[in-house]
């Protein structure tokens, strides 16, 4: 069971977040896709984070947390975008899907450490 | 605001780069008062001029992806072979490259036969070599790309690669711009480009070998351990993300427009025997060349290009950067709480 979800199609990105994040002491896993991350969502009740990409093939990263908002509500999972994608509109449609964060891609370990903590502790 | 060999405006950023349009084109011409006055033209006009005779000329036509012209003479040439013949088989290998030819006593083609007038974009004569200038401006640097969004492509492009590569330093040639669709080695990947003011395509080129060679030496966040063309396919795909991304975030704003003029496609040919791709239009493209070099030697450099197509529009009188939006927005890698 982990505490951390990284949703990215590319490997690349999914490598380097979900690597930082176990050398930080954190059980992460993976999905490659909106799909495969909304049913490793349904499929772990120990989830307390995602991170999730915007623009990915089969289901987007925003559909995907409008699918796990509407599905599994608002209690448990927080959701943050690591994204390319810093268009005022595609923030506006995420925060009101109930996403708690934003980061812009290239990946700012920093940051993304921030977040955690914040969220997982 | 646009670029445009005319002006001969230099365009140079804080860190001094150049980013004055440039173009390669090929001078077949042996007479040497003409090559003394096309040497001069190319360096007041912002082109590159590369000498070629034939037979070599064909062999530089089939692998050279920079070519914006022909700067052909109708003179016959050391080996016999009229300039005329020789541009009747260059059209024939590359019909999308405009040949310009040199007379000696005309200051048209009309004299020619209908098929064969075809086959130039236009002549002109050593004494009146403004009309070679008329013909660089309507057939290479029309577009009018403006300069912000010449500059700030290779600065999002750069951020993206030196994020994409570990320890590699990145240098970009001068932005050119170039009328062939020779594919440049065996990986590339496309992304579609929409908004109001241009639609069309970004293309990054790479050769497999050189982007394994980087992944094997751990410049990548990639498995450094038995990688295959899959973990160069992600590479090449990660970076053309981010550099949309960036590209979106300073150059995009606003919905598009209902007409439904968005809707607009029309078919890409990629024809792999010939290593040519064709997206239906024939205005130039903007290319920029990224060398990325290891500091410490190990690795030989990686050659990464990266065109701009707008092949489905392209109006540079709308084009707007987001300066004040880019100031609202976060900057890479910040997180907003909301």
């Amino acid at each position: 069971m982990a505490q951390i979800l990284v949703v990215d199609d590319s490997d690349a990105v999914r490598n380097e977040v979900s690597g930082f994040l176990k050398e930080n002491g954190y059980d992460v896993s993976t999905a490659v896709d909106g799909k495969d991350g909304l049913d490793k969502v349904k499929g772990d009740s120990a989830l307390k984070l995602v991170f999730a990409d915007v623009n990915m093939p089969n289901m987007d990263g925003l559909t995907m947390v409008e699918k796990i908002r509407s599905e599994l509500g608002n209690a448990g999972v927080n959701i943050i975008m690591l994204t390319t994608e810093s268009d005022p509109s595609m923030k506006d449609r995420g925060k009101a899907a109930g996403v708690k964060g934003w980061i812009v891609k290239p990946f700012n370990g920093a940051n993304v450490l921030g977040a955690v903590q914040k969220m997982v502790g | 605001m646009n670029s445009n060999a005319n002006s001969n405006s230099q365009s140079s950023d804080l860190n001094g780069v150049d980013d004055t349009l440039t173009s390669h084109v090929l001078v077949c011409d042996e007479d040497n008062d003409a090559m003394h006055e096309i040497k001069g033209f190319c360096a007041a006009n912002n082109l590159v001029g590369m000498l070629v005779q034939t037979p070599a000329l064909y062999n530089i036509l089939s692998t050279n992806i920079h070519l914006g012209a022909i700067f052909i003479s109708e003179d016959i040439d050391k080996n016999g072979v009229s300039g005329i013949e020789v541009a009747v088989e260059i059209h024939k290998l590359r019909p999308e490259l405009p040949i310009f030819i040199r007379r000696k006593e005309e200051s048209s083609l009309t004299d020619f036969p209908e098929e064969l007038q075809k086959i130039f974009a236009g002549c002109y004569k050593l004494d009146n070599i403004v009309a070679l200038t008329e013909l660089i401006n309507r057939y290479i640097f029309g577009a009018g790309y403006p300069n912000e969004m010449v500059r700030g492509i290779r600065e999002i492009s750069t951020e993206s690669i030196k994020s994409t590569f570990k320890d590699m330093d990145v240098l970009c040639d001068t932005p050119y711009l170039v009328k062939d669709k020779i594919i440049y080695g065996e990986l590339f990947s496309l992304i579609n480009i929409e908004s109001d003011w241009c639609r069309g395509y970004m293309m990054l080129q790479a050769e497999e070998r050189s982007l394994m060679n980087c992944i094997r030496a751990g410049k990548t966040q990639l498995n450094p351990i038995d990688p295959d063309f899959r973990s160069v396919n992600t590479m090449l795909s990660e970076l053309s993300n981010l550099t949309w991304g960036g590209f979106k975030s300073r150059f995009i704003s606003g919905d598009l427009d209902d007409s439904g003029a968005h809707k607009i496609q029309v078919p890409i040919i990629i024809n792999h025997s010939h290593k040519y791709i064709s997206f239906g239009s024939d205005e130039p493209q903007l290319c920029f060349r990224y060398t990325l070099v290891d500091p410490k030697g190990n690795l030989q450099p990686v050659t990464l290009y990266q065109k701009f197509v707008f092949s489905l529009s392209f109006s540079p009188e709308n084009f707007k950067e987001n300066l004040q939006e880019v100031d609202d927005l976060l900057d890479s890698g910040e997180l907003e709480f909301f």
